[in-house]
């Protein structure tokens, strides 16, 4: 690990501590060294990246614009794993851990806009949004849509299901709502009538939403 | 021998426990017919065996109250064969559930039933194969015609333990968290379904797929609903209680048994006591048997056909979709149309069906609304054919307090008791023609259930009514009641007996209010006031225990206060407005 990748290893740390909303010092400096193998808090308090007092530790904002990049990358990585190359979440960890620290700001766009700029990782914990996410919203359609967008009639494959709640998920998939199978919209209100093999199914749009497809067979 | 039915939801199960056991249960064409295990015993090449049915799963993690009780049963231990039913047509999502069914280690025979289906879309099984890669007995039925079910007998007997070699190379560790496990079985499944089934033939579009979509779009669905709901009310309104009552209380009871059973009794019986607890005014032949049989058994027959063709169509469980925004006002979703459509055949039973729904929360609202706003087929009956005597104006007046009272209190309810709405999943069985066999045997069922639990109920209320009516108890309830029924309702005083009755069995109350009304003691607005109380009036007493058993007694007894409280007040308020319209603006609303 060099330098660069240290520093934002341990920023994106005390963001997950932040978004846990434990910041406590001692603990995060802990994470912070099984991580990275070295204590570090000090050289980015010198750096400018965060302000720390005796029990809290805190981002500022030139160190948010580094943690934000690299949670997003990160996140974008672990979705790209999952969603696209159906890698378990053991597997997942460790290589998104590494290849996040190599992604240019140009290949990141292209997996957020190839996933449709999701919202969350396979976690379900929030990936900030980048340029590409605004420019997109509304404007471009992009290849893996929630399935509330389809029109009746038309046809598309499972990419992802993304809800936060595991016994919806595991609802759903027990009623064949699983990536890799096509499904076809018969009509979308009063709510959305789905046909799954020889299963028709009826869904609210909230968990329409929920279901990503890409178009076509 | 101990066996088990398990299988995905609405796949045949109870047709299966039928045809091995002989026995009756409920069957239709919509997940969730069976919320509870029904027991039963069949016998078969001189062996002996007891049947367990239960209700639909479609997977071992459990969501909702009725997969549980699946759950419960196969975890109990002391069971010697498994039989998993399956939708032919269906079959890899069956084989998920086979594939959570292995781990139990249980001897099990695969019966692809309702192969009917499948071979009509042009899919076949290779049964042999199939058979062969599981280590177990696969068996093609089709329950309905008893095809197959002789082989499935034969099968039982030779019921192994299924290799788990499948699952051990695939899935290796089953201790993974649930949702990775699940995806794993999608993948074997979905290989072994590639593996035995062929298309021989491509999918054309049947008549029966038409009409199942256009149930379920507003534009064709709500004209749909309203014909149908126009046909129940010629049917059973009209038809029912207007022809078929005349001719059973008129001629069959006020022609030839009546006088027929006053000339024995006047013969023999002398004692004047017992002659009047007998054919009195609150005569058991005379009040209890005339109602039982002649007003409402008609009614409740003829609602039993028209609902049981409904059940067995498929066509209720589209109404989930049509609804579904209705009942969000009221914190739930489309699916508790179910409990409360099935609460117009029966609320007892339908107060059961509410284990369907996912979360508590729901299930108290449902269980509220069906003892507040649901009629039950025989009272609905009654009051269609008092209504329909009176104006279609009347009916619609009726019809539109009783959904603005429901939706108000499901709206208020859903506000006050706390937990969370379930999110709207549900799954849509095809259109079927329902069959006339199994119309007939669930219309008999149901008929040998409302005379075993109606009739002495009758009998008892009619006793109850005597004996207060002796000592004098009766007169003074009603001389109680009298400032709500009176002055508040505007009613008769003999009213009120109706009202007390209806603590029994509302639909014994709504027969007393119709009795009242042919004896023109009542005149339309006081008709459509009674009629609107009865309706919200408090659960019968069958009803009252079932939502005891599942809710608590603090729940069940906080929502028949509610009840009888609003039921009142909305009485009173309607009466208010129908008597301002007619009497001070001169408006003839009825």
């Amino acid at each position: 690990m060099d330098r660069k990748q240290k520093i934002e290893e341990a920023l994106s740390i005390i963001w997950e501590e932040r978004e846990k909303k434990s910041c406590g010092r001692e603990e995060i400096k802990k994470k912070i060294f099984e991580k990275v193998k070295e204590d570090i808090l000090e050289d980015l308090i010198k750096e400018g990246s965060i302000i720390a007092d005796n029990d809290s530790v805190k981002i500022t904002p030139e160190g948010e614009v580094i943690a934000r990049d690299i949670i997003r990358r990160q996140r974008l990585a672990e979705r790209l794993l999952t969603d696209v190359l159906e890698l378990d979440r053991g597997a997942m960890d460790s290589s998104a851990c590494e290849f996040e620290h190599i992604l240019s700001k140009e290949v990141e766009e292209s997996i957020c806009t190839l996933l449709g700029h999701p919202k969350e990782c396979p976690h379900g914990l929030l990936i900030p949004p980048g340029d590409c996410c605004a420019k997109a919203k509304g404007l471009l359609e992009s290849i893996v849509i929630p399935l509330a967008k389809l029109k009746p009639g038309e046809t598309a494959r499972i990419v992802y299901v993304l809800t936060r709640e595991h016994p919806q998920l595991h609802k759903l998939m027990s009623l064949g709502i699983v990536p890799g199978v096509l499904i076809s919209v018969h009509q979308i209100f009063p709510s959305f009538v789905i046909q799954v093999a020889e299963t028709q199914l009826a869904l609210e749009k909230d968990i329409a939403n929920e279901i990503y497809v890409k178009r076509g067979q | 021998m101990n066996i088990v039915l398990v299988g995905n939801p609405n796949v045949g199960k109870s047709v299966i426990f039928n045809a091995l056991t002989g026995s009756y249960v409920m069957v239709s064409n919509y997940p969730g017919t069976t919320v509870d295990i029904s027991k039963g015993t069949g016998r078969f090449a001189n062996h002996k065996f007891s049947v367990i049915d239960t209700p639909g799963v479609n997977s071992l993690v459990v969501h909702s109250e009725d997969e549980k009780v699946t759950k419960d049963v196969l975890s109990r231990g002391g069971i010697n064969c498994i039989i998993q039913v399956a939708d032919a047509k269906n079959l890899k999502r069956s084989l998920l559930l086979t594939l959570e069914l292995i781990e139990l280690k249980i001897p099990t025979v695969l019966n692809l039933n309702m192969s009917d289906e499948s071979r009509e879309r042009g899919l076949s099984i290779d049964v042999k194969k199939l058979s062969q890669r599981l280590g177990i007995d696969v068996v093609e039925t089709v329950a309905v015609t008893g095809e197959g079910i002789k082989k499935l007998k034969e099968a039982i007997f030779r019921a192994k333990v299924p290799k788990s070699d499948i699952i051990l190379s695939e899935i290796g560790d089953v201790n993974d968290d649930k949702i990775i496990l699940l995806k794993k079985r999608d993948r074997i499944a979905d290989s072994l379904t590639k593996y035995v089934s062929s298309i021989s033939r491509p999918l054309q579009k049947r008549v029966s797929e038409v009409i199942g979509r256009l149930a379920i779009r507003p534009l064709t669905g709500i004209p749909l609903l309203i014909l149908t709901l126009v046909f129940m009310y010629l049917f059973v309104g009209k038809l029912a209680a207007g022809k078929g009552v005349d001719f059973f209380e008129n001629i069959i009871f006020g022609r030839y048994v009546n006088p027929a059973l006053a000339g024995i009794i006047e013969r023999y019986i002398h004692i004047d006591i017992v002659k009047e607890i007998l054919v009195g005014d609150y005569g058991i032949i005379t009040m209890a048997f005339t109602y039982a049989f002649a007003i409402i058994l008609p009614i409740v027959t003829a609602f039993f056909l028209f609902f049981g063709i409904l059940e067995d169509s498929g066509y209720l469980p589209r109404l989930t979709v049509l609804s579904d925004r209705v009942f969000k006002t009221m914190g739930l979703n489309g699916r508790a149309i179910l409990p409360m459509i099935l609460g117009l055949g029966c609320g007892t039973m339908a107060t059961l069906t509410a284990r369907i729904l996912d979360t508590k929360k729901e299930r108290i609202l449902v269980a509220l609304l069906l003892a507040l706003a649901v009629p039950c087929s025989a009272q609905l009956g009654v009051v269609m054919g008092m209504l329909g005597s009176l104006s279609v104006k009347a009916l619609l007046i009726w019809l539109f307090t009783i959904l603005l009272v429901m939706i108000a209190v499901g709206w208020g309810a859903s506000k006050i008791i706390p937990g969370t709405r379930s999110p709207f999943i549900q799954e849509i069985p095809p259109i079927r023609m329902p069959q006339i066999k199994n119309i007939a045997a669930k219309t008999l069922a149901r008929l040998k259930w409302y005379l075993k639990e109606a009739v002495p109920l009758f009998v008892l209320g009619t006793f109850i009514l005597f004996i207060s009516d002796k000592i004098g108890i009766l007169k003074w309830t009603e001389n109680i009641l009298d400032p709500v029924v009176v002055n508040l309702l505007n009613l008769p005083q003999k009213a009120a007996e109706s009202f007390i009755i209806g603590f029994l069995r509302r639909d014994y109350g709504a027969a007393g209010l119709y009795m009242l009304a042919k004896a023109g003691e009542l005149n339309n607005i006081q008709i459509l006031v009674s009629l609107v109380v009865i309706t919200l009036f408090v659960p019968c007493v069958a009803q009252f225990f079932v939502t005891v058993k599942e809710r608590g007694v603090k729940t069940a007894c906080l929502i028949a206060g509610f009840v009888s409280i609003s039921a009142f007040l909305v009485g009173y308020i309607l009466n208010l407005a129908l008597r301002y319209l007619v009497f001070n603006l001169g408006i003839a609303v009825i």
